[in-house]
């Protein structure tokens, strides 16, 4: 590695860093818009239409803008340091996260082989963040918020781990370029591209228990109970504003866009073409990969609007005695299937 | 200066300062999240040593696991989170004898072993050596933690269960 | 085992069917108006600001007397024989000048008694509800279309009137007063005489 950093140049790599970055800053705009689109359209309302002409495509510009103005508040008797800085931890840690997703064929922050073990080793510091902005705080509110969110991320890493380690199992690489390039081409009954959850039945099963822990990992509906506004008021966020609370917001829209788009890799190809060759290439198989993960961002927008909260026990019900078991099972049988086919 | 020694050298501080931190902070949460940053530290040095899987690893299982669970036993326990401790040094004269034949000891072996310097080789996949490292030379001792964790899963759970079957009885 | 497959079978069922629920309602049409540019048209008979024609108004005050918080407040001045004010149109003649009509919407309690009593139908509510102001003054309408002037010079012209009909019945008041003194006077006179007669045909 030293030697990769001897040899270029540090500004190219300040450039290559700023590449996901701008990705998540332009889809975080569209993305809260669009949430509060479909939450609208599902309610048989309008969502926001003042700001910015068509549909007030500019509304969450407009929000930014107003977030920057406002007083940045911190509480008297909070954890001062611990306060300011767990914000910019929990946004770090999402996007350092991003290093290893392979945006397309051409372009991955880093081809480290340890690719999604990184990634997922990264993303649990995410928890300590919400801890840490619980504790500091000195609010009951956030307290309980913070516990919460390390009782649920610690138990919902146990089957997100497990059922990525199918995957891997099947693919043989940890290096998500690597897995994705496993997938391309249509094979799988003359027209099926090859993607890994059509190659096997075990990784349906897989991929079910994958999505459920990512909307417990990132806080959505129905496992928002670090944050639940009905009874936390908002949980680890309640004493912050203006930017430190929208550097919350910003982290936790990455890290939604990075655990989608890595269900895109693993389970749906990455960045290839569903069409074979047809539509292939770099910016093609960018404009795929980013398809599919936004896909997935917005089916956890639609389950958000469509279900209630779980309870506590319930949550951890779900995760100890039904996925967890349920992804053991599965990474057995899935190696089963791997030594006899 | 390279652009890797500067790092050594950067994340060494942050490893040490929030390692000086942990020790004398009067707040155990403090202490906690100071430990943090020590562990991310230890796990940026193992970056710059190309062992990347044992840097993971590092965060995974110390950041991720078992600072969380450290943490929140601190929060549950009654108080824990307000508890402040007393870092005043007892037993001054032979805390300090020690300290200092322990200090004489380092630097001895720091200066009397003859320490190779060579060049690391640049290994593109050490998740395979590995593999193949615990799967052949060290499959007794991996086989042997895989039956230690096992048992202590077992203890825990018949702990929890044993005292939830003795909670009911009494209530 | 079944149990847990039929209980998973049953979630994921119950989980599809409220997507299904949403999802169909992302599709179906938006109930929002957007207001300030669309508006929703008041129910017949909705109550809100009133309004008083004050062409129509002949000043009888029922309005004012029918009102349980007092919030209008008229007075009229009566018209001078020499104009004529016209008649409203539903055919009453108008008698009085209407030098004041104001109505407190601060105080109006929306009941709606003010509007059947009226034997012009000249005060009425209209579907208008977007008056809110700064200051609790600008709540009071003014419906008088008389300008100061004029209610002063209608004021002075009134009194004078009505002056000049006190005179004007004193005066009458006087003469026949005069007419009935000199009446009795001669009453008594001939009174008078006719008992001197009667006393010289006695004797």
């Amino acid at each position: 590695m030293s030697q990769i950093l001897l040899n270029i140049n540090p500004i190219a790599i300040l450039v290559h860093a700023a590449i996901p970055l701008t990705i998540i800053l332009v889809y975080a705009l569209v993305a809260i818009w669009g949430e509060r689109k479909i939450a609208g359209f599902i309610q048989d309302r309008l969502g926001p239409m003042r700001v910015g002409g068509w549909h007030g495509w500019a509304q969450s510009i407009a929000d930014l803008l107003k977030l920057i103005q406002k007083e940045d508040i911190i509480p008297t008797d909070a954890s001062r340091f611990l306060f300011k800085f767990a914000p910019f931890m929990m946004f770090a840690a999402s996007y350092a996260a991003f290093a290893v997703i392979p945006f397309s064929s051409a372009y991955i922050g880093s081809m480290v082989n340890i690719g999604v073990f990184y990634l997922l080793a990264v993303t649990s510091v995410l928890t300590l963040s919400v801890i840490m902005a619980g504790w500091a705080s000195n609010n009951k509110w956030s307290l309980l918020g913070g516990m919460r969110s390390a009782a649920q991320m610690v138990s919902y890493e146990v089957p997100t781990i497990a059922s990525v380690l199918t995957v891997v199992l099947v693919a043989g690489s940890l290096n998500l370029m690597t897995v994705t390039e496993l997938q391309a081409g249509n094979d799988i009954l003359g027209f099926l591209p090859n993607w890994l959850i059509f190659q096997n039945p075990f990784l349906i099963v897989a991929f079910i228990i994958f999505f459920i822990s990512i909307l417990a990992e990132s806080h959505r509906v129905p496992f928002d109970l670090p944050e639940s506004e009905s009874e936390l008021v908002g949980g680890y966020q309640t004493e912050y504003s203006g930017m430190r609370w929208a550097m919350f917001m910003l982290a936790e829209y990455a890290d939604m866009l990075l655990l989608s788009l890595l269900g895109a890799t693993l389970f749906f190809g990455g960045w290839n073409s569903p069409f074979g060759d047809f539509m292939g290439g770099p910016l093609w198989g960018f404009f795929w990969f980013m398809l599919k993960g936004l896909l997935l961002v917005i089916v956890m927008m639609w389950i958000r609007w469509t279900l209630p909260r779980y309870r506590v026990d319930q949550l951890m019900h779900i995760c100890w005695s039904i996925l967890i078991p349920l992804s053991f099972i599965n990474l057995v049988l899935t190696a089963l299937w791997e030594v006899i086919f | 200066m390279e652009l890797t020694t500067i790092l050594f050298y950067l994340f060494a501080s942050v490893t040490l300062g929030s390692a000086t931190i942990m020790v004398f902070s009067k707040n155990i949460v403090h202490s906690a999240f100071a430990l943090m940053f020590t562990l991310m530290g230890v796990a940026a040095l193992y970056v710059l040593l190309y062992a990347d899987f044992l840097a993971a690893t590092q965060l995974l299982v110390y950041v991720g696991g078992i600072l969380i669970l450290i943490l929140f036993g601190v929060m549950l326990t009654s108080q824990g989170y307000s508890l402040s401790f007393k870092t005043i040094t007892v037993n001054l004269l032979p805390a300090s004898l020690i300290s200092v034949a322990v200090a004489v000891l380092l630097i001895f072996a720091f200066l009397s072993t003859d320490w190779t310097i060579s060049e690391v080789a640049e290994r593109s996949d050490t998740v395979y050596d590995l593999g193949m490292l615990l799967m052949g030379d060290y499959i007794l001792p991996f086989i042997a933690v895989g039956v230690l964790l096992l048992v202590a899963i077992i203890g825990a759970i018949l702990m929890s269960t044993r005292l939830s079957a003795e909670n009911n009885g009494a209530s | 085992m079944l149990n847990a497959v039929k209980q998973s079978w049953l979630t994921f069922r119950s989980i599809f069917t409220g997507m299904g629920v949403t999802i169909r309602h992302f599709f179906g049409k938006s109930v929002t108006l957007q207001y300030p540019d669309e508006k929703m048209e008041l129910p017949k008979g909705a109550r809100s600001r009133l309004f008083v024609n004050i062409d129509d108004c002949i000043g009888c005050n029922l309005c004012a007397r029918a009102c349980p918080v007092n919030c209008i407040d008229i007075e009229t001045v009566a018209a001078t024989q020499d104009v004529d004010l016209g008649k409203t149109s539903t055919g009453n003649p108008k008698r009085f000048w209407l030098t004041l009509f104001d109505i407190d919407m601060a105080k109006c309690m929306y009941c709606d008694l003010c509007v059947h009593p009226c034997p012009t139908n000249c005060i009425y509510m209209v579907p208008e509800y977007e008056y809110s102001e700064y200051d609790r003054i600008n709540l009071v309408y003014h419906f008088s279309n008389l300008e100061p002037e004029m209610v002063a010079e209608v004021k002075v012209k009134a009194e004078l009137e009505a002056e000049q009909k006190k005179r004007d019945r004193e005066e009458m008041m006087r003469k026949k007063a005069e007419e009935k003194a000199k009446k009795e006077l001669e009453e008594k006179k001939k009174a008078a005489e006719e008992s001197k007669k009667e006393d010289k045909e006695e004797e």
